[in-house]
């Protein structure tokens, strides 16, 4: 019992925050699959821009609240101006040109980086210290925030996509664009508003994760791949299924973290994934056939 | 059907061979041309896979890592012969590439990219962590490998031509494949694979032993790697070192050889050069990618490509 409470339930904790954070960055890395074909290699950049982005204007208005609000709206904008710039041309191509384009992206901005806010770590303060009892152990008020907030903004995902018209709208453009755009909606705005919000949603994530782990123009490199693990284990544009394997592999990493060390939880994973691609390369949640 | 090796391509061949003769060339300038071979002979084994037979590999790093840390582990251990070296790396990569092309080819399009990048990750992680081969620091300080006791590849100027000998031989290899039988099933099946599969080609069977071919060249370019710079780290394994090999080969146009071999030492030489200039060169070669991506999608030999392409569709 003291085993439980001491490691095994804060251990737990600790994935499932880091599951809800991996749910947003996964979610934009899935509908932008959905809608164009291609993984998106500049999204781990996005969410590296977003911990930026949040460095600045804490340094300019000393509020972390106030990043969390400007934060995704600038690296948004950066995302509908890349989008209409760079991707609106490849959208009848074959998706390999726009894998490499976005590769092209992520060169850039991380090495944008680089060039204004140096190599180094940086941190940024949680906007609350101390910690909170609960389940007979205490956990940081932080992440505790982590959680709820994060949570709290799958469920308005999920709200938008199912109850609002613009979800629907974005909905079907990623099952067939062609016949949207033949009922009469401007598909272009739809795919460089949905491109927006997938970045917004990765800077989102980037800013909030930010006080936990640190922030260096590389942080975008390892996300990315975990993202890329989450949306195949999912099922490829499957929304709900990636926000599951999201919470799957927060939870197991962090459960693995326990009994190996890093490398071995790295590759636990990883052979997770090849398991899954072989046996049911669909994913949780995928349609059957889509891609293969 | 045309000659396997053109004189187009011996002339070519020729050229580099007299390149260390200009007068007032500088070693810097061999070494780079080692690197700018070096790397446009990867590219243009990985134009096997991703040109010919429609299979973005993602994970040709780890060949190329697992090559070079063969080299490495032999050369430490005292073993200076170049053949034992090579022998070492076709083994390893041999190896490896079998379980992960055997899982890759059951599954198509985005699967098996994804399938080759996790499972390069794998090695990678495993090299990085594992403190046996240096961590990540990798294994530094090898010595110069041997042809034979007393002819150690210890100049420029040998390493330049060794790299030249081994670009020749895999260009050899790469075209007996492309213009053989084989290579034309594997266009089939880029070009549609269940007709490939219903005028009775054991498609799996085909990939299998195109991505073994396209493997083992690569590994073997790992394998001459740390003759030259004298180290083996993890960082070539890396996923982004895979994406720079697909970029070489789309800078120099997809389907054709010598268009990714171009195409890796345009890469490299840009780098260099670049970097020898300002600090911030990744956003050049990024900018680079984005501009070739947009308005060259058919790479530096597109229009030569488009021609040929239509006149061997007319003939085939």
């Amino acid at each position: 019992m003291d085993y439980v409470v001491a490691v095994l339930a804060p251990q737990l904790l600790h994935g499932l925050v880091f599951g809800a954070a991996l749910g947003l960055l996964a979610l934009g890395l899935t509908v932008i699959f959905g809608l164009l074909g291609v993984m998106n290699f500049a999204h781990g950049e996005l969410y590296m821009l977003g911990a930026y982005a949040g460095i600045a204007v804490i340094g300019w208005t000393h509020s972390f609240w106030a990043a969390l609000v400007a934060a995704p709206l600038a690296v948004g904008l950066i995302g509908a101006v890349t989008e209409v710039a760079t991707l609106r041309p490849m959208y009848r191509r074959e998706p390999l040109y726009g894998l490499i384009l976005t590769f092209g992206l992520a060169l850039v901005f991380r090495e944008g980086v680089r060039q204004i806010w140096g190599g180094d770590m940086r941190r940024i303060l949680p906007p609350f210290t101390g910690s909170t009892p609960i389940l007979g152990m205490t956990y940081p008020d932080y992440r505790l925030f982590l959680l709820a907030a994060s949570s709290a903004l799958l469920l308005a995902i999920w709200l938008f996509f199912t109850r609002t018209r613009a979800g629907i709208v974005v909905r079907a453009a990623v099952q067939d664009a062609e016949m949207l755009d033949g009922l009469g909606v401007d598909v272009r705005r739809v795919f460089t508003l949905t491109f927006a919000g997938s970045a917004a949603l990765a800077a989102l994530a980037g800013l909030l994760l930010a006080p936990v782990f640190t922030v260096y123009p590389q942080m975008g490199v390892e996300m990315i791949l975990l993202a890329f693990i989450v949306v195949i284990l999912g099922g490829m544009g499957s929304m709900g299924g990636s926000v599951v394997a999201a919470f799957v592999i927060g939870v197991a990493q962090s459960l693995f973290s326990l009994w190996m060390n890093p490398q071995r939880v790295a590759i636990a994973i990883f052979g997770i994934m090849i398991v899954v691609l072989i046996v049911r390369p669909r994913g949780f949640f995928g349609r059957e056939g889509v891609l293969e | 059907m045309s000659r396997v090796v053109t004189w187009r391509a011996a002339l070519v061949f020729a050229v580099l061979a007299a390149l260390p003769g200009v007068p007032g060339i500088s070693q810097y300038s061999l070494l780079l041309a080692f690197d700018a071979l070096l790397f446009g002979a990867i590219a243009m084994s990985l134009d096997l896979l991703i040109g010919y037979t429609g299979l973005v590999s993602f994970g040709h790093a780890a060949f190329y890592g697992l090559g070079a840390y063969a080299t490495a582990i032999v050369l430490e251990r005292g073993v200076l012969s170049l053949w034992a070296c090579l022998g070492a790396a076709v083994l390893v990569v041999g190896a490896y590439a079998l379980v992960v092309s055997y899982f890759a080819t059951a599954r198509r399009g985005i699967y098996f990219a994804l399938l080759t990048l996790i499972f390069a990750e794998v090695v990678y992680t495993f090299f990085r962590y594992t403190q046996t081969f240096g961590g990540s620091d990798g294994i530094q300080g090898l010595p110069d490998a041997r042809l034979w006791p007393g002819a150690a590849i210890d100049t420029p100027l040998r390493k330049y031509y060794l790299v030249l000998t081994y670009l020749a031989l895999a260009y050899a290899v790469c075209r007996l494949v492309v213009t053989s039988h084989f290579g034309r099933v594997l266009v089939a099946i880029r070009e549609n694979e269940d007709r490939a599969r219903f005028l009775g080609y054991s498609v799996q069977r085909y990939k299998m032993a195109i991505c073994m071919i396209s493997a083992l060249l690569t590994g073997l370019a790992g394998a001459i790697y740390p003759m030259r710079s004298a180290f083996a780290t993890p960082d070539l394994m890396l996923w982004t070192e895979s994406g720079e090999f697909i970029i070489s080969v789309m800078i120099g146009g997809l389907g054709t050889l010598v268009g990714p071999v171009i195409g890796g030492a345009f890469f490299t030489i840009l780098r260099d050069k670049v970097s020898s200039y300002v600090d911030w060169y990744f956003i050049v070669i990024g900018v680079v990618l984005i501009v070739i991506v947009l308005f060259m999608p058919r790479g530096l030999l597109g229009f030569r490509r488009l021609l040929g392409f239509k006149q061997w569709r007319a003939t085939a």
